[in-house]
C-alpha cells in the first residue's frame, strides 16, 4: 500500500503518541500493587500503607497479623512494607516532605521524639479516647512518657525491651566456673571476665566480657551506676561532674590497659588488640555473632535473643540473669526505647489507620490482643504489664528473667529529647576516645554535656523560629 | 538562522530534553538550593531559617570533628592520588608490551574496577581482618611477623584505605593505555636512531607525551578522593572509627545531614568541599602549563 506524504507523517505521529501513551500507562502510579489490593479497592475498601521498622522473621510475624486484620473486616486493607531500621528516618522525612507518607509507621520511640517537634506526626489522644482498651495507666510507667509529651499522644507503643546478662555455659565450664551461677556483683563480673578471657600470642581466643560489646551501652551503664545524664525538667544534659557517671566511665576504661600504669586490672586488655579482635566478629544476625561463636563469653543483651539464639545458634548452651548492680547503686532495669506505631502528618487515611491500630491493640473476643501475639512471636516484651504477665511469656525460663526485672525494678530509659541520636553518638565517641586515652573521663563528660546542649539549643532555636 | 536550522535546533533540544530536564531538576536546582540552605538552619520538614554565616562560623570555630574530617580526607588524598597514578601508569606500561594473551591480562587487571564498591569493601574487610585476614595470615606464615591491626588500628586505618584504593585503578589504567597508544611511533624511531635506551625513551618521550593523560587522571583522582565515602561507610559501619581515624569529610557531611538533620550545616560543608576541590583543580590547571605537553606544541 502506498502512503501519501501527509498520511505517512500522520501515521508517524499517531504511532509516536500511542507509544508515549503506552509508556505513561505502564509507569503511571497505581494505588493497588497486587491483585489482592485491586480486589480490596474494587470492594470499596480503603487501602492504607504500613511501614514496618522490623524486617526478616520479625516482619513476617507482623504481616501474619495484618493478613488476619485484612480478612477480619471489609472496610480497610493494610499493605505492609518492611522498610527496616536502616535509614528509616531519612525515608520517613522524605515521604512526609514529599507529601506521600505512609498511613502508619512503626519506629523507635527515640526517633519519634526527635521528629515530633517538627510536626511529623498526628496527635492520637482523640482517637485513643474512643478506644476502651487503650489507657495510659495500662502501660509500664516508663513507657508512657516516651510517647506522650508536649500535651499530646504521638504514638502507640507496641513493643518494649530490656537488657540482661547472657553467659555461655560451655565457656564457664572450660574456665572451671559453675555454669549455673552467673556473676551477681560487679566485682564478680570482673573476676569472671578475667578468668574467661583466653589470651593468645597475638590477641585473644575469647574475651570474658566487654562493657561496650555488642552495643555501646555507656548510656545504660551510667544509669545503672546511679548517674544522671539528662534533666527532664530543664531539658539539659547535666552529666559533667556527676560522680556516678565518672565512676562508670573509669570502670569501662579499666577494661583497657593503661601502658603507663603498673596496676592494671587483671581483666584489662590492650585496646588495640580488642579492636583487632572485634573486627573478626561476624554479622550480628548470623551464626557468627560474637556471642554465638564463643568469642565473647558474657554479654549484655535484650530479650529478642530468646528467639535469635534458637534460630542462629541452636547448639548454644546459655543462661540469662539480671545485670549485676554496681556496689551502692539501687538495682535498676534499663529499657533503651520502645517501638511505636505513629500516624505521620499528611497521610491520606488517618481514620482507617486508627481502625487498624485499635484492632491491633484490642483483645480478640475471649482471647489475646494481636499486639500481645506479635510480642510473643518475636519475643519482645509487651509494653503493657498485664500482657507481659501472661502465662505464655512466663513459660519460657529465659524470657521470664527479662520480664521479671521490668516488673520488679525501677526502670530507666533514654531521655525524650529532640537530639537523642546525636547524644548517643557523642557519648559513644567520647567513650571510645577515653578507652584509647585520648581524653579523661572528666573531660569526656564535660565534652558530652557541652556538645549535646549546644545541639539541643540549635534544634530548639530552629523549632522556635520556624513555629507557625 | 534558517528555518531548517531552527527545526534542527528544536529537534536537537527535544531529543536532549530528558537530560536537560533531569539536569535542571535533579542537579542544578539542588546545587543552587544547597547554597541557600548553607546560609540557613534547615531540618527538611520545617521551612529553612536564615542564619547568615553562622554555619560556617560554627564549622571553623566550634567543631573539632570538622577539622579532623578535613585532615583525614587531605591525608587520604595526598597519599592515594599520587600512588594510584604511579601504580596505574606502571600497570599500563606493563600491559602495553607485545606479549601473547595481553587482552586477557588487561581484563584481569581491569576486573576489580567493575566490582561494585560495596562488595569490594566487604571483601577488603576480610582481606584486612587482623585476626583471620589474608594479608596478616600471609605475613604470619611466610615472614613470621604479626601484621598490624589494619582497619582496626587507629594509626593503620587510613594507610589501609590508601592501600585498598590501589586495587581499583583499572579505570585510570585503561586511560593510560589509550594515552600510550597515542604516542607517535615516529618519536621512538627518532630516539632509536639517536641511540636512546629504554629509560631515556620513557623519560623523554613517553612521559612528556602522556602528561595530558596524567593531568586528566590526576584531576579525576583528586575529585574522587575528596569525596571518598562508600568504602569507609561500609567498613566502619558509618561511624568513622577507630577514634575518628576514618571520619572522612563526606562521611561527616552525611552524618550531619541524615543522622542529625542538620541540612544547613551539611550544605555549608558541601560548599566548602566544593571550594577546596575547585581551588585544587584550578591550581593543577594553572601549574599544568609548565609540565603538560599537548601534541603539536
Amino acid at each position: 500500500m502506498e502512503f501519501t506524504p501527509f498520511l505517512r507523517t500522520y501515521v508517524k505521529w499517531l504511532v509516536g503518541a500511542a507509544l508515549v501513551a503506552a509508556v505513561y500507562a505502564v509507569l503511571w502510579p497505581r494505588e493497588a500493587a497486587t491483585p489482592a489490593e485491586q480486589e480490596a479497592l474494587a470492594e470499596g475498601r480503603t487501602l492504607i500503607v504500613y511501614w514496618d521498622r522490623h524486617s526478616g522473621h520479625e516482619h513476617e510475624a507482623r504481616r501474619a497479623l495484618i493478613d488476619e486484620f485484612n480478612r477480619s473486616q471489609d472496610e480497610v486493607y493494610v499493605r505492609a512494607v518492611p522498610v527496616g531500621y536502616n535509614a528509616l528516618m531519612e525515608k520517613l522525612l522524605t515521604s512526609i516532605s514529599g507529601g506521600a507518607p505512609p498511613d502508619i509507621c512503626a519506629l523507635d520511640g527515640t526517633i519519634m521524639a526527635q521528629l515530633v517537634g517538627q510536626g511529623c506526626f498526628t496527635p492520637l489522644e482523640d482517637f485513643m479516647a474512643r478506644c476502651p482498651y487503650l489507657e495510659q495507666e495500662d502501660f509500664f510507667e516508663y513507657v508512657w512518657p516516651m510517647v506522650a509529651f508536649d500535651g499530646h499522644v504521638w504514638g502507640i507503643p507496641t513493643t518494649t525491651d530490656t537488657y540482661c546478662l547472657l553467659w555461655n555455659k560451655n565457656a564457664f565450664r572450660k574456665a572451671g566456673l559453675d555454669p549455673e551461677r552467673p556473676p551477681r556483683t560487679l566485682e564478680e563480673l570482673e573476676e569472671y571476665a578475667a578468668r574467661l578471657t583466653i589470651r593468645t600470642e597475638t590477641g585473644f581466643e575469647q574475651i570474658g566480657f566487654l562493657p561496650w560489646q555488642p552495643w555501646d551501652l555507656t548510656h545504660m551503664w551510667g544509669l545503672l551506676f546511679g548517674g544522671t545524664w539528662y534533666d527532664d525538667s530543664t531539658g539539659q544534659m547535666v552529666c559533667a561532674d556527676d560522680p556516678a557517671l565518672l565512676r562508670m566511665l573509669r570502670w569501662q576504661r579499666s577494661f583497657a590497659i593503661d601502658p603507663k600504669s603498673t596496676s592494671n586490672a587483671p581483666y584489662a586488655m590492650d585496646p588495640e588488640k580488642i579492636m583487632s579482635f572485634q573486627k573478626g566478629f561476624g554479622d550480628y544476625m548470623s551464626a557468627n555473632n560474637q556471642f554465638y561463636a564463643g568469642k565473647l563469653a558474657m554479654i549484655t543483651e535484650g530479650e529478642w535473643q530468646v528467639t535469635f539464639i534458637p534460630k542462629y545458634a541452636p547448639e548454644l548452651d546459655w543462661g540469662v540473669a539480671p545485670i549485676p548492680a554496681p556496689a551502692g547503686a539501687k538495682p535498676r532495669a534499663y529499657s533503651s526505647t520502645c517501638v511505636v506505631d505513629c500516624v505521620p502528618q499528611g497521610c491520606r487515611h488517618p481514620e482507617a489507620a486508627w481502625a487498624f491500630l485499635e484492632w491491633f491493640n484490642s483483645p480478640r473476643p475471649g482471647g489475646t490482643s494481636p499486639a500481645s501475639d506479635y510480642n510473643y512471636a518475636i519475643h519482645n516484651i509487651p509494653p503493657r504489664p498485664e500482657e507481659a504477665a501472661q502465662e505464655r511469656f512466663a513459660a519460657d525460663p529465659e524470657f521470664k528473667v527479662f520480664v521479671e526485672i521490668l516488673m520488679e525494678r525501677e526502670t530507666v530509659s533514654s531521655p525524650v529529647m529532640p537530639a537523642a541520636q546525636f547524644m548517643a553518638d557523642v557519648i559513644e565517641r567520647q567513650r571510645e576516645r577515653m578507652v584509647f586515652r585520648k581524653t579523661t573521663p572528666e573531660q569526656a563528660l564535660r565534652d558530652i554535656q557541652r556538645t549535646v546542649n549546644d545541639q539541643l539549643a540549635r534544634v530548639r532555636k530552629l523549632l522556635e523560629r520556624s513555629a507557625p | 538562522m534558517s528555518r531548517a536550522d531552527r527545526r534542527h535546533l528544536r529537534n536537537g533540544l527535544l531529543f536532549a530534553s530528558p537530560y536537560i530536564v533531569g539536569f535542571l531538576v535533579f542537579v542544578l536546582y539542588p546545587i543552587v538550593a544547597s547554597l541557600y540552605y548553607s546560609l540557613c538552619q534547615f531540618n527538611v520538614i520545617n521551612p529553612p531559617v536564615w542564619v547568615g554565616l553562622e554555619n560556617f562560623q560554627t564549622l571553623f570555630t566550634e567543631d573539632p570533628l570538622f577539622w579532623k574530617a578535613l585532615y583525614n580526607t587531605l591525608f587520604f588524598t595526598a597519599f592515594s592520588v599520587p600512588l594510584s597514578l604511579v601504580f596505574s601508569l606502571s600497570l599500563a606500561i606493563l600491559l602495553n608490551q607485545k606479549v601473547r594473551g595481553m587482552a586477557g591480562y588487561r581484563t584481569v587487571f581491569f576486573l576489580p574496577s567493575i566490582v561494585p564498591i560495596v562488595a569490594s569493601a566487604v571483601l577488603w574487610l576480610w582481606v584486612l581482618n587482623p585476626e583471620s585476614g589474608l594479608i596478616n595470615g600471609m605475613l604470619r606464615q611466610f615472614l613470621g611477623v604479626d601484621g598490624p591491626g589494619w582497619i582496626a588500628d587507629e594509626h593503620w586505618a587510613k594507610p589501609s584505605l590508601v592501600l585498598m584504593s590501589l586495587w581499583s585503578v583499572g579505570g585510570a589504567m585503561v586511560i593510560f593505555l589509550a594515552g600510550l597508544a597515542d604516542v607517535p611511533q615516529v618519536l621512538y624511531e627518532v630516539a632509536d636512531i639517536d641511540g636512546a635506551g629504554r629509560w631515556i625513551k620513557f623519560r623523554h618521550v613517553t612521559l612528556p607525551m602522556l602528561t595530558p593523560t596524567i593531568l586528566f587522571n590526576l584531576i579525576m583522582g583528586l575529585i574522587n578522593a575528596f569525596q571518598y565515602f562508600t568504602q569507609v561507610y561500609v567498613m566502619t559501619g558509618g561511624k568513622g572509627g577507630p577514634v575518628d581515624s576514618t571520619m572522612f569529610y563526606a562521611l561527616y557531611l552525611y552524618r550531619n545531614s541524615f543522622y542529625y538533620l542538620r541540612m544547613g550545616y551539611a550544605s555549608a560543608m558541601a560548599w566548602l568541599l566544593f571550594v577546596v576541590i575547585l581551588a585544587a583543580t584550578l591550581l593543577l590547571l594553572v601549574t599544568s602549563k609548565r609540565w603538560v605537553h599537548y601534541h603539536g606544541e
